[in-house]
């Protein structure tokens, strides 16, 4: 053990701080583990005054019951929302990104710093009198209303355009001297070698648009329309009902489910997440 | 995920134009794809919230115009002096907490220890997932009679907190809960930061004879100093904008103590249909986080 710490160059002082670091990193988990660990557990096993981290007896009761709920329902909606409205996304944020950076036409450099600009206004500010549009126009609680507003993410025009100002230019220039017009050099040379921003681009999307709140809480009136975060949101345990004593097992399978799809997307695709968003902000 | 997504960057701006060379005009039509949904979906709502302000509306029927009515009935709205004094105190905890924690931590991940790539990992992942589960794994974790959080203070000996269900202790709940949810964001960016200090540096100071304290001090805070200042900038405004965790956790509650501006603006709109008075409120909302941004930006220059 001693050797072990050695040839990785740690002295004791170290050995303490990586052991102590280690423990609060697990127990920063430690939450997530408990989410899980609730969610198997019986209705009368939850509510212990010792720590049960876990269950004694297992069950799968609780996500049985969540189906109660239209939850299959919502998931589609969330999937529908989330799919579209990134693909969308991705593909005008990478056309504009590429114009941006690699084709020539005035205004180009204005163009940019007013997408950039609107990343200082909140979206809470345009939150209320977009619904009072979609309301007036008849688009509440349609798939539309859940799409539409979320397409214009500057975010993947920033990655795309920074990926596309260091493309080499001979590329361009030999697909230029053979004649391809913008959308040939876009489409056959440049996109295929833009998979790293498109992973990164379509993964943090994704992301944003599967955990998102506010809007679709607005938006949708109809239980059937809601997406899988405002749905499962429900399921908080009301103090001082009867939900309140087997609440937090079904809460705890719901919030599992709709955890799993970002958390698997991040856990495999980490690198992408990680460089994605130092870049997307962090490069002045 | 709350990235927020901000930036101040415009590094590697595009080769100037040659006049020489012939204009891609085609190129609008690459920008105009993105453009349209960005100027009807994210930047005209603003203006016709603008508009809205000066206005009474609701669901049903037409606009009314009031003029100045929704800002005059805002200053004299108790709630929104609550809400406001409530994010103020939101910032006050939840700004430093993220802040420090996110620097201590991508200190200690930064050593490349072994598993240094699992603590990034477990230290980042709250960030992927969406309010409602936040939300619901604290309001369970900090559950006064059986939750994780009081039950492992109570084996110290400290009495249980009523996290959620007291006005002294909903907003400090919530806050823990975003602490934990928001951390993830300014670990990557100050690690990020780490990584990009030239190694000779920490090498030379070491040899030189620097502790780790001084190490910190005098060579890694230096030139941690435009990370920090952005990752400061960055939750302030996304503090100022609490909303969906506040909602999932204590609605607001108990009697508005842990309610914010977007909280209230949510109950002006869907609640009591005033869709006016709502606009008035989020304008303001933005003329404060303007305001919040510059001056803390000009203190940061000044101080940090």
């Amino acid at each position: 053990m001693h050797r072990w710490f050695e040839r990785r160059g740690m002295r004791a002082g170290d050995v303490a701080v990586w052991i102590i670091g280690m423990i609060v990193a697990l127990l920063w988990a430690a939450p997530f583990f408990w989410m899980v660990s609730t969610s198997f557990k019986f209705p009368a096993d939850v509510m212990t005054e010792t720590i049960e981290w876990i269950p004694r007896r297992f069950t799968f009761d609780n996500y049985i019951k969540i189906f109660d709920f239209p939850i299959v329902r919502w998931t589609i909606n969330s999937l529908v929302q989330a799919i579209v409205s990134t693909s969308i996304c991705v593909i005008c944020g990478a056309m504009a990104g590429f114009a941006l950076a690699q084709l020539r036409f005035p205004g180009r450099a204005t163009i940019f710093l007013i997408f950039l600009a609107s990343i200082m206004i909140p979206v809470e500010v345009s939150v209320i009198p977009m619904l009072l549009a979609f309301i007036k126009i008849g688009w509440a609680s349609t798939y539309q209303a859940l799409i539409l507003p979320t397409i214009a993410n500057v975010f993947s025009v920033y990655i795309f355009r920074q990926f596309f100002l260091n493309f080499p230019k001979e590329l361009v220039e030999a697909a230029r001297m053979d004649g391809a017009g913008a959308f040939r050099l876009f489409f056959l040379v440049a996109l295929p070698l833009a998979r790293a921003p498109m992973i990164a681009a379509a993964v943090i999307v994704f992301t944003l648009n599967w955990n998102n709140f506010l809007w679709p809480l607005l938006v949708v009136f109809d239980e059937s329309m809601k997406t899988m975060p405002v749905g499962i949101a429900r399921f908080a345990p009301v103090v001082g009902t009867h939900t309140q004593l087997e609440g937090y097992s079904v809460a705890m399978a719901g919030v599992t489910v709709l955890s799993i799809p970002s958390l698997l997307l991040f856990f495999f695709l980490q690198r992408y997440f990680i460089q994605g968003i130092s870049h997307g902000s962090i490069k002045q | 995920m709350n990235l927020g997504g901000g930036t101040s960057a415009l590094k590697g701006a595009a080769a100037p134009l040659n006049p020489r060379e012939p204009i891609d005009w085609i190129g609008y039509l690459f920008v105009a794809f993105f453009a349209a949904p960005f100027l009807i979906f994210n930047v005209g709502p603003v203006f016709f919230g603008a508009y809205v302000a000066f206005t009474e509306w609701s669901i049903i029927g037409s606009p009314r115009w009031v003029g100045i009515q929704n800002f005059d009935d805002a200053v004299s709205d108790e709630w929104v002096w609550v809400a406001f004094r409530n994010i103020f105190f939101y910032a006050i905890i939840i700004v430093p907490g993220v802040t420090v924690l996110g620097l201590f931590f991508a200190l200690f991940v930064n050593r490349s220890y072994p598993l240094a790539g699992l603590a990034r990992t477990l230290f980042f992942a709250p960030n992927v997932v969406s309010a409602t589960v936040i939300g619901l794994v604290w309001v369970w974790m900090l559950d006064t009679q059986f939750g994780l959080v009081n039950n492992l203070i109570s084996t110290v000996g400290i009495p249980k907190i009523p996290w959620l269900t007291s006005t002294d202790w909903a907003l400090v709940g919530v806050s823990i809960a975003s602490i934990w949810w928001d951390f993830g964001l300014a670990f990557v960016l100050i690690l990020a930061a780490l990584q990009d200090i030239p190694r000779d540096l920490t090498e030379a100071a070491t040899v030189d004879g620097a502790g780790p304290l001084n190490r910190l001090r005098f060579v890694i805070l230096p030139h941690l100093r435009p990370v920090l200042s952005m990752v400061i900038t960055l939750q302030l405004i996304s503090t100022l904008r609490i909303f969906s965790q506040v909602y999932v956790m204590t609605n607001g509650g108990p009697a508005g103590s842990s309610s914010s501006p977007i909280h209230y603006i949510y109950t002006v709109a869907i609640v009591r249909n005033l869709y006016g008075y709502a606009s008035a409120l989020a304008i303001s909302l933005f003329v404060v986080i303007l305001c919040v941004t510059i001056v803390q930006r000009f203190v940061i220059r000044e101080t940090l």
